[in-house]
């Protein structure tokens, strides 16, 4: 039985080192992304005929987990992955996976166009998401209830701004998650007492707040100088992640995305790119 | 008069159509407050619903299933001289999935059937999984765990849930590439949990935050069995992980405690001496104070783990263990007591190790290659087993002899819940040359037994 036995494993392990890569790469994860990875996708098509690329949002931790289960060839993420994440993709697959900064982004806080305060403190901001702030006379504004709008738990925004933002403090209960950033946008534009927060927009009826590490410092609004000088307190990096060191047309799609011609789109999608 | 009639029919006409206006216009006002009312009513429901949402989304509902089909490497019907119906005695015992029955070398199991839910409420969690298997129910985990607010550094677990010693015994069955761990650890940790209580140390960020400390107190009966007696064992393992981005490799370190005790029932404590014959075999202290007394049960133990990405192919991953201890139970068995020892205690000399070798081939595949070993009773070798030493009290027995298991297998995830996992593990036991004796029930470890055990395994996981 010894040899049928080492017979048939050895015939499943050559049968198995078929196809490795191919023309096709399928995108999931950050929704604050999917614009980015779509554009990306449809530019680098034209030029590329023979490769498919399929893109699909879901939000930085569905991404992360269909990284994990191999349903996606590459996670895109608005926040950097957990040590958990880490652990999982090395059990499975015995790599830590491959990092890649792709794009620069400032989270920007909305209010409505005719809300008169003009900018927040980190700590006001997470006084306010917390739910120990509660209203706008509080902070310069007219006297009434802040409603927030936020993110959904699946989003990575939602993360970065709770680790980045509440520093690890729990979202108030009031706060209304919202599909992604348009529909933030678009909930604070009717609502003279809403506030929100999300990735770069240019909405009409909305205004990006300025927003000052502290009390005390200047207050910065979210624009390249002040996002790659770091003036600019809430800004972060734009994840993709692959399982493995990308090689064929894997590696030759994220070389494409880091290139000049690719970092070009970055702009034109309203972030800010890493070179 | 005529003027009169004029002005009244001029005015007539200009105002009933300002009065139909405004008629319309309080209508269209009642409307529009109807319908914002009703948004407001569908806002309210909304925001009602979402936090029920909320809550539901706090419970977690995971679990797998292991059907698996088995076949050991016997003579289902061997000749004997008498004629008579054998039983077949598997030397593999419970090590490769659960004993096969007497005759029978193939049979279909539901080895692991796990259902587990939990309530997540991120700094407090509720835990409970069970598994339902042809045989029954039992419970696999049950505890809680509390982190503190502040730093998130610390926390609290109590119930029953994986003993914090090395890395087989954490590592889930559902993720494993094998089909059951290796023998030491079957051996020392039967069923991997306990009832306890530890505190974890795990700071989420900062210089430290590659390491984490888990320290507890436990029964030491095991998962399944109430204590039994006043002793109780602690267990610790410090782990850390370092990621060696540079070359796309990571490896994890870490070194493991065991110290606990096990009630001697009777006065007789059994350890390895010179019996007086001059062979190697039990000798007994039978001092007074032996009754009631803990006999130590102590282990130690490293673990790492190496993971590199190696371009085209995929990621390798190379593990290994080593433990070495002592470990209290009868005569019969160096299996770990979940009740009270009825006779008198064996204190053995016992170590161990295991080494995986698992290459993913692309995102499907994996090949893995498995050698353990367990060595029950250090102080002897294959060659002291000879018929002066191992009959009586005294005496060696099955017990005492090492084994070492290589495994093969082949890994194939078929999507992201079912996987197909076929594994041939090649037993070899200590052969005891000494032993020439066919009617002695050692004699079947006289050369290599046969007991390798094929198994193919399908599993859905959610």
């Amino acid at each position: 039985m010894k040899q049928l036995c080492i017979a048939v494993l050895a015939v499943a392990m050559l049968a198995s080192t078929t196809v490795l890569g191919g023309g096709k790469i399928t995108v999931k994860g950050s929704d604050t992304m999917v614009i980015l990875a779509q554009r990306w996708a449809e530019k680098y098509m034209v030029a590329h005929p023979d490769v498919v690329i399929q893109v699909t949002g879901g939000g930085s931790g569905v991404g992360i987990s269909a990284l994990i289960n191999g349903a996606t060839d590459i996670c895109n993420a608005s926040r950097p992955m957990k040590p958990s994440e880490f652990d999982k993709l090395k059990q499975r697959y015995g790599t830590r996976g491959v990092e890649i900064k792709s794009a620069l982004d400032g989270l920007s806080v909305y209010v409505n166009a005719e809300c008169p305060v003009q900018e927040l403190s980190l700590g006001q901001l997470r006084d306010i998401y917390t739910g120990k702030l509660t209203n706008w006379k509080d902070i310069g504004g007219p006297n009434a209830k802040i409603i927030m709008y936020g993110r959904e738990n699946s989003s990575g925004t939602y993360v970065y701004f709770k680790d980045n933002v509440l520093m690890g403090d729990d979202y108030s209960s009031s706060v209304q998650s919202m599909p992604g950033t348009a529909a933030v946008v678009n909930a604070v534009a009717k609502d003279k007492a809403g506030i929100g927060y999300g990735g770069a927009a240019y909405g009409k009826g909305i205004r990006e707040l300025k927003v000052k590490k502290d009390p005390s410092s200047p207050a910065y609004s979210p624009t390249l100088e002040n996002i790659k000088s770091g003036n600019y307190p809430i800004s972060r990096y734009l994840y993709m992640y692959v399982r493995n060191r990308p090689t064929g047309t894997l590696k030759e799609y994220i070389d494409w995305t880091l290139s000049e011609e690719g970092q070009k789109v970055v702009t034109e999608v309203g972030y800010f790119p890493i070179r | 008069m005529k003027q009169g009639i004029l002005l009244a029919a001029a005015v007539f006409a200009f105002a009933l159509p300002l009065s139909t206006r405004a008629q319309e216009q309080a209508a269209t006002k009642e409307e529009l407050q109807e319908v914002k009312d009703a948004l407001q009513g569908v806002s309210e429901s909304a925001a009602e619903y979402r936090g029920y949402v909320d809550a539901l989304r706090k419970i977690k509902i995971s679990g797998y299933l292991q059907p698996q089909w088995r076949l050991a490497d016997v003579d289902l019907w061997p000749s004997t001289p008498s004629g008579s119906y054998p039983v077949i005695n598997y030397p593999i015992g419970n090590f490769a999935g659960g004993a096969f029955p007497s005759a029978t070398k193939n049979m279909f199991q539901v080895r692991r059937g796990r259902l587990k839910v939990v309530y997540d409420n991120v700094l407090t969690q509720f835990v409970l999984q069970v598994d339902a298997i042809q045989t029954g129910f039992t419970t696999k985990d049950a505890y809680l765990m509390v982190t503190e607010p502040w730093t998130k550094t610390f926390g609290l677990q109590m119930g029953i849930f994986n003993r914090p010693f090395g890395y087989e015994i954490a590592y889930s069955s559902s993720n494993r590439e094998t089909p059951e761990r290796a023998r030491i650890y079957q051996t020392l940790f039967p069923g991997e949990r306990e009832l306890g209580g530890e505190i974890f140390v795990a700071p989420p960020t900062g210089p430290l935050s590659f390491l984490r400390l888990d320290l507890g107190v436990f029964n030491g009966s095991g998962p399944t069995a109430n204590e039994y007696d006043n002793y109780k064992d602690v267990i610790g393992h410090l782990a850390a992980q370092i990621p060696l981005d540079g070359i796309g490799a990571a490896l994890d370190l870490g070194v493991s405690g065991y110290f606990g005790g096990v009630r001697n029932a009777t006065r007789n404590l059994y350890t390895m001496g010179t019996l007086s014959n001059g062979s190697l075999g039990y000798t007994v202290d039978t001092t007074a104070t032996n009754l009631g007394a803990g006999v130590s049960r102590t282990y130690y133990g490293i673990d790492a783990q190496f993971y590199i990405d190696i371009p085209s192919i995929g990621g390798a991953i190379l593990r290994g263990e080593y433990i070495v201890g002592k470990q209290p139970n009868a005569s019969s068995t160096s299996t770990s007591p979940s009740a009270q020892v009825a006779g008198a205690l064996y204190q053995r000399e016992v170590s161990g190790y295991l080494i995986y070798y698992i290459q993913n081939i692309g995102d499907h595949e994996q090949i893995v290659v498995k050698y353990d070993s367990y060595d029950p009773n250090t102080k002897v070798g294959a060659g002291d087993f000879t018929s002066a030493n191992t009959s009586g009290a005294t005496g060696l027995t099955s017990t005492d002899i090492a084994f070492t298991t290589l495994g093969l297998g082949f890994v194939h995830h078929l999507d992201d819940n079912v996987k197909l996992m076929f594994y041939y593990e090649m037993v070899h036991n200590e052969k005891l040359t000494g032993i020439t004796d066919v009617k002695s029930s050692l004699y079947q470890y006289a050369d290599d037994a046969r007991d390798n055990v094929f198994t193919f395994r399908v599993q859905y996981k959610f």
